[in-house]
């Protein structure tokens, strides 16, 4: 991505918080300026104090006084700045979130699918925090910093060429050599942060799986290669450490030579006359303070190129193309019949690599449709077009007749109601989540949905029954569990048409038993698309889709497709072959 | 965070002379204002350049000095603080593999490995600070101070006033904004959760057409970040600007003191310039302290953590008399009394998990006799794994009582009675390493011949003997290089490779297609030596045994043999019967 076109996204933020960004920066300016000029009505104010009964107290007094105003107005700008910086911040930083989540439930799946969820996680959360601390105030420090070195030089030279010329050339040293001890220990802290999740990765496997090592007494041993793990960290640690450790008392001794320098060369000044004692004190007061913005700016340098580079991460997210967003017209039926076909359908995945070439099917309003084949061979894809979670390449499926470009999403998902193999839940109570589909529930019809998928027995059972919050991905319930609660949310909608991907496969086969007879009263009336690898179900459909790498190459009812020499009845009979 | 410092043991010296050589560099350092001073005082009042230049040598000779001093601290701290982490980090993995079922449930792995790697950098971290800084930046501050008395009592008091006031102002607030960070710490985590949900959660959400409702949660949440991090940030911005004013100030009082001293005659101006030297090395290191303050707040909270782990006593440890299994022993015994002795015996016993709120089994009475081939069945947290758990003493019974070999199990050594009773848990877990260490993982002195009939028995030899390097061929982590079923048969060829009387297996042949778990089961049951729990949720793969436990809701509801409990148990009948219904998962329908 083009630095430029980041800039230009950046500053398309900060346009709103502009007017206190400027603010923010003249504040800084002024509290800078004030900063530095403080030492030098210190140092006019020492002059005063020449001996005994040599003080102009007059002069000293008016010193101190616009110092003692310099002092307050630097501080309270200064602090001003911090809080204009940080609202301009926090701001953008929420902005950005925001975008991002509008985003990212706009995004097709095709892209969510292809990415982790923790490098999305990663660029929402932690690169717009690195953006903000870094570009922001980054920039806050770079700009102090510059300022500080200018404003101290200029008043150096103005003062006493010399000293001057003496610190502009003997502190870069002190830079050079913080750098030079960087460079040193990059390798070393390489190595221990190779130690480091090598030992990680030792630790998530023995402490994860500490039940398995117990239960085979191996506690010992994996102390023992513990022990060794942690022996090279140490070592690799104590390397890195102490070298790093390295860089202030090197740079503080740099520094003091240059002090000692200043010393020389200034008490001469004053001996020769071109320098007064207070004018001596200001330029070391100066000479001191002269070598800490250094340090600062060669860290925010590198912080604001990370900072870019966070940036270029999130902006690719947000302008990753959205799908263009269909109202709903008036002219669609309140709800589907079901309806279905798909004709000359062709999809894939990866451009060159095509899945389905030339799907048809079509299914009357109604109809129990079982869908049957070997792993991979692409049910879930079908769910995935029936879903419009992914667009089709060429041909059309049609609803009712209806094409599906003019369908819109919302009002489609409306209509389809799914209970898939994974068992997602949402964070929240379990009321919360039977009612995801009909938020306006009542208590009654949530007990009745959890009864009818046999969930409600182990509800009731629980702590807090319908109000246990359940955690991330429905923590505290067994997979089980999870599954008749998903089934309870969809049946409390009741959708026309209903997807049902394996969806008692984490259920045991009792309780998966009694739940058919729910399953059988869900499904009458209603279109269903069910995967499922058991026999009944499967013989009692109105149609079965046999598929195979993608494409459905069988389809007909139980009787006609044993009748010949089907793929379905060698998948059939290997199955029964007990 | 105090009971840790035991491990400082051995490292007390170098603990000690890292400050100590920290506080020579800061006496180096405190020296540089009163040379300048006499250099004012003496050299530029009587102009002697060669006594200006003999004493700007020496402050270049105590820069030197201040240099080695530090790193020799740098060093010794370096030092103390890595190997204190190490040592805390090592007795804390052992400490880990002596907790219990019950106490790892409780804490949850999760954390613990937290505590040993995030946890203890931050004790690294702070341990190495507070020897290196938390030591100088006092000396410092204290040092000025005091030289600032040995200049004139008089002006010292401005330090004594200015003291005391800056430290108030910085605790204030670090104590002000500590707990507030907590708070943004919290709302980021819920905007982090809300963003996790939307990505985990797309397919349900989008379903549900719930895409609007999630965009509104997540702008009320990050708008109450946003509302925190203004809070705390307001705070906290006041740290600079007040401690800058406060020195600042301070120096002027300084210097106006210093004026009157000097129109006194009590004071030269040199000493004036010395004063305000030292109050602005007071400014810079006290900044420093506070940063360093919320560091070490830091360690020592995670110090706090690890030490609450170290205080956790393992509830199922070896008795003080362990004896050990001596399954020998116990089959001569029972075949010289003719009639054959349980080998498991059940006594009414009950168990419930720590902060249950009900039983996981209540009442279990049965026995289970040498050489056995038993199934146990039962649906979905019917207490099946639970039951078996505890033959190994994975947790302990709550009430009734059970004997494992004719005695009960909480007389054995611990390490003796799990390499007695095998099991093979549900989840197939193999660890980083070779098919061989993994093997070797509850046997270490078997034999290659011991391995390859273990791989046998439990028909993985096979795919093994197909690999290129055979039993040396690479395990990655979690075994995720082997499919499901192979994990599968390699975690019960582990189990195989043990001379374990009673061998476990907890619905571990789940992920077997039909023929190669028939073949195992076949294995099993020419195991005569040994007694064999099969665990499984279908009735299906429970044929052959001799004997068949239904569990249901924690209680025994059968016991017999298929063909009984057919007739008797109505559970088991509903169980076979939904079986009989469902295609094996051998068929790929």
């Amino acid at each position: 991505m083009k630095m430029r076109h980041i800039l230009s996204r950046l500053l398309r933020y900060l346009r709103r918080s502009l007017p206190l960004l400027i603010l923010a920066l003249l504040l800084a300016a002024a509290s800078v300026i004030l900063q530095i000029l403080v030492p030098k009505r210190i140092g006019d104010a020492i002059d005063t104090i020449v001996g005994p009964g040599d003080v102009a107290f007059g002069a000293l007094w008016g010193f101190l006084r616009t110092a003692g105003i310099f002092v307050l107005i630097s501080a309270v700008s200064s602090w001003l700045m911090t809080l204009l910086l940080n609202r301009v911040c926090f701001r953008t930083v929420r902005d950005i979130r925001n975008d991002a989540i509008n985003h990212i439930t706009r995004l097709p799946l095709s892209y969510l699918d292809s990415r982790s969820n923790g490098e999305i996680v990663s660029r929402v959360i932690t690169d717009v925090d690195q953006v903000a601390d870094g570009l922001l105030l980054g920039f806050a420090q770079f700009f102090t910093g510059i300022l500080t070195i200018l404003g101290t030089l200029t008043l150096m030279f103005l003062t006493n060429v010399k000293i001057a010329l003496v610190v502009m050339l003997l502190t870069p040293l002190s830079l050079f050599v913080a750098r030079f001890i960087a460079s040193r220990t990059f390798k070393l802290f390489r190595e221990q942060s190779l130690a480091r999740s090598a030992q990680t990765s030792l630790i998530d496997e023995l402490v994860g799986q500490q039940k398995v090592v117990q239960a085979y007494s191996y506690e010992s041993r994996a102390a023992e290669s513990f022990d060794e793990c942690d022996e090279k960290l140490c070592d690799c640690a104590l390397k890195a450490t102490f070298f790093s450790s390295l860089t202030n008392p090197c740079t503080r001794f740099v520094n003091s030579t240059v002090y000692a320098a200043c010393t020389l060369v200034g008490s001469f000044a004053v001996i020769g006359g071109s320098l007064s004692v207070g004018m001596l004190t200001t330029m070391l007061a100066y000479a001191g303070q002269y070598a800490k913005p250094f340090n600062e700016i060669s860290g925010v340098v590198t912080e604001l190129q990370n900072a870019l580079a966070c940036a270029a991460r999130i902006f690719e997210l947000l302008d990753e193309p959205l799908p263009a967003v269909q109202e709903e017209g008036p002219d669609l039926p309140e709800s589907l019949r079901g309806d279905i076909s798909f004709t000359h359908v062709a999809f894939s995945y990866v451009k060159d690599r095509p899945l389905i070439t030339d799907m048809n099917i079509s299914v009357r309003a109604g109809s129990r449709i079982a869908i049957v084949g070997p792993t991979g061979c692409g049910k879930t894809t079908l769910i995935n077009l029936l879903m419009r979670f992914y667009e089709i390449d060429s041909g059309t499926v049609t609803f009712d007749g209806i094409p599906l470009p003019d369908i819109p999403k919302s009002y489609l998902r409306r209509n389809i109601g799914m209970v898939l193999q994974d068992t997602w839940l949402s964070d929240g109570t379990i009321r919360d989540n039977i009612a995801m589909g009909r938020p306006e529930a009542t208590d009654d019809e949530i007990k009745a949905a959890a009864k009818a998928a046999h969930a409600h027995s182990f509800i009731r059972r629980l702590p807090d029954g319908y109000d246990t919050v359940l955690g991330e991905h429905g923590g505290g319930l067994s997979a089980g569990q999870r599954q008749l609660l998903c089934i309870a949310r969809v049946m409390l909608c009741l959708p026309p048409i209903l997807i049902l991907d394996e969806a008692t496969s984490s259920i045991d086969t009792r309780t998966e038993w009694k739940i058919q007879d729910a399953f059988q009263v869900m499904m009458k009336g209603r279109t269903s698309f069910i995967v499922a690898h058991r026999l009944s179900t499967i013989k009692n459909a109105d149609l079965i889709l046999v598929m195979k790498d993608g494409n459905v190459i069988e389809q007909g009812t139980h009787d006609t497709l044993m009748s010949g020499d089907t793929f379905y009845r060698s998948l059939y009979l290997a199955g029964t072959a007990q | 965070m105090r009971k840790l410092l035991r491990f400082m043991d051995g490292y007390r010296l170098r603990a000690v002379a890292a400050p100590l050589f920290k506080f020579f560099e800061a006496v180096m350092e405190l020296l540089v204002p009163l040379i300048v001073a006499s250099i004012i005082d003496t050299g530029i009042a009587q102009g002697d350049r060669g006594f200006i230049v003999r004493r700007v040598l020496l402050m270049v000779l105590f820069g030197v000095a201040g240099l080695a001093f530090a790193v020799t601290a740098q060093y010794f701290s370096a030092k103390v603080a890595v190997s204190f982490t190490g040592r805390i980090r090592r007795a804390l993995f052992k400490h880990l593999g002596t907790l219990s079922y019950t106490e790892i449930d409780t804490i949850g792995t999760d954390t613990l490995i937290t505590r040993l790697t995030g946890d203890m950098n931050q004790i690294q971290n702070g341990v190495n600070l507070t020897l290196r800084l938390l030591m100088r930046s006092p000396f410092i501050v204290l040092g000025a101070t005091v030289m600032a008395y040995t200049v004139d009592h008089r002006a010292a008091l401005v330090f004594a006033g200015l003291i005391p006031i800056l430290a108030i102002v910085i605790f204030a607030i670090m104590l002000i904004s500590i707990p507030l960070y907590r708070r943004v710490q919290e709302r980021l985590d819920r905007v982090v959760g809300a963003l996790r949900r939307n990505l985990a959660g797309v397919r349900v959400l989008r379903a549900f057409n719930k895409e609007a409702a999630e965009r509104k949660d997540f702008g009320d949440r990050t708008k109450e970040l946003e509302h925190e991090q203004r809070t705390v940030g307001g705070v906290s911005a006041l740290l600079n600007p007040l401690t800058y004013c406060l020195v600042n100030l301070a120096i002027l009082l300084l210097v106006y003191t210093g004026a009157l001293r000097v129109e006194a005659g009590l004071l030269t101006q040199g000493a004036v310039i010395a004063l305000y030297n030292y109050m602005s090395q007071i400014l810079v290191e006290l900044v420093k302290l506070a940063n360093l303050i919320i560091n070490i707040t830091r360690a020592v909270a995670c110090g706090n953590r690890v030490q609450s782990i170290f205080e956790i006593t393992p509830s199922v440890v070896s008795p003080e008399n362990a004896i050990p299994v001596d399954a020998d022993a116990f089959a001569d015994a029972s075949s010289e009394e003719g009639v054959a002795a349980p080998v498991v015996s059940f006594r009414d016993v009950s168990l419930r998990y720590a902060k249950a709120s009900s039983e996981m089994l209540s009442h279990i009475s049965c026995d289970i006799f040498p050489g056995e081939y038993v199934g146990v069945i039962g649906g979905t947290g019917s207490g099946k794994t639970s039951l078996v758990q505890l033959i190994p003493r994975f947790y302990d019974i709550t009430d009734g009582a059970l004997s494992v070999f004719g005695r009960s199990v909480g007389e054995y050594d611990l390490d003796s009675l799990r390499s007695a009773v095998r099991v093979v848990p549900q989840k197939a877990v193999l660890f980083a390493g070779t098919v061989r260490s993994n093997l070797l993982f509850g046997n270490p002195n078997a034999t290659d011949d011991e391995l390859w009939a273990a791989l046998e028995k439990s028909c993985a030899a096979d795919f093994v003997r197909a690999l290129p390097e055979g039993l040396d061929a690479p395990v990655s982590k979690g075994g995720s290089n082997f499919s499901g079923g192979q994990r599968q048969r390699l975690t019960i060829a582990r189990a195989f490779v043990t001379d374990a009387r009673i061998l476990i297996l907890d619905d571990s042949g789940s992920a077997l297609d039909y023929a190669t778990e028939q073949k195992l089961r076949r294995a099993l049951r020419e195991e005569r030596n040994r007694t064999v729990l099969y665990v499984s949720q279908r009735a299906g793969a429970l044929t052959g045994c001799d004997r068949i436990l239904v569990l249901e809701d924690g209680e025994l509801v059968g016991n017999g043999t298929h063909d009984e409990l057919l007739s008797t148990c109505p559970v088991y009948r509903e169980i076979a019967a939904a079986s009989g219904l469902a295609v094996a998962e051998g068929g790929a329908v």
